[in-house]
């Protein structure tokens, strides 16, 4: 199971994700919320408005694999992408993350990081970035 | 399409780090895959072009299912778009008349298949700075709909 560290929750709550949706056949369609709230080690939870529920409903229902990427400057400040699988309770969109990898570009693009242990996780965070979230 | 001038001047080459977009693929079956983008162009006013760093999972979902979404990550304040339509990679070392979506390979090739030249990757900040610079060839989305994601109105095509 994955578990997110203090600077990916931060980043996610603070400026929420790009969603990737598809449908069964591979037909994507994206939404954007601009905060999330993590519980656990691993369910991010978005707020939707009825627009992005009635753009999404049929692919989560079909197909409940999702990617999240962090929003604004999360996009590239922190440089993860989040796999999971996911679910519409009324306008919340519960997300359970199973995967997690890192895409700063170069020849670390698509390392995945959940398989690491937690503590080595923490370390290649650490070795990189300096900040634990979003500028205040 | 035709894109909006609005939306072409904004992906258009400027500064390096002056916008950040993602790409969203998806394999045939329908597992996502999104990455981040600091470099896009535009060509013909229709293609959105960005320059293939490593991107690993963006090609093999493309190799079996060539659609993509691009939206804009930073800064989004009144560019609040989603781009989707036909998507491929232009890999160097393809014939020159290779076509996708009716651009040739040379074409893309000859003037975007070393980016470095036309937007200097030295002028990012170290921390966000691809270690290595090794382009592998130039992925290609024809952008055949527009839709806003301002969370009220997302999905709303834009003309």
């Amino acid at each position: 199971m994955a578990k997110l560290t203090p600077r990916m929750r931060n980043w996610l709550e603070g400026l929420g994700a790009h969603i990737g949706t598809a449908t069964k056949k591979g037909f994507p369609t994206v939404i954007v919320v601009d905060s999330a709230k993590v519980e656990g080690d691993n369910i991010v939870k978005f707020q939707l408005a009825d627009a992005q529920v009635e753009q999404i409903k049929q692919n989560i229902e079909e197909n409940p694999r999702v990617a999240l990427g962090p929003g604004g400057l999360g996009s590239i400040r922190a440089a993860y992408q989040f796999k999971g699988s996911a679910r519409l309770e009324g306008n919340t969109l519960i997300v359970e993350v199973n995967e997690i990898y890192c895409t700063k570009p170069g020849p670390e693009a698509a390392l995945r990081l959940d398989v690491l242990p937690y503590e080595s996780i923490i370390k290649f965070e650490n070795t990189r970035w300096r900040d634990t979230g979003p500028p205040k | 399409m035709k894109l909006p001038k609005e939306i072409v001047d904004v992906l258009k080459i400027k500064e390096p780090d002056d916008l950040i977009v993602y790409l969203t693929t998806s394999s045939v079956d329908g597992k996502c895959n999104i990455i981040p983008s600091l470099f896009t162009d535009v060509y013909d006013d229709e293609f959105i072009l960005i320059p293939d760093l490593f991107a690993v999972k963006t090609k093999i979902n493309l190799n079996e299912n060539r659609i993509g979404v691009v939206t804009i990550a930073y800064p989004s304040e009144g560019k609040k778009w989603a781009l989707r339509g036909p998507c491929g990679h232009i890999e160097w070392g393809v014939p020159d008349n290779y076509s996708f979506q009716g651009i040739r390979a040379g074409d893309v090739l000859r003037k975007w298949g070393d980016w470095e030249e036309r937007e200097p990757f030295t002028s990012l900040p170290e921390d966000i700075r691809p270690a290595v610079i090794a382009q592998r060839g130039v992925i290609v989305l024809k952008v055949a709909e527009c839709y806003s994601y301002e969370p009220e109105e997302s999905g709303r095509k834009i003309s």
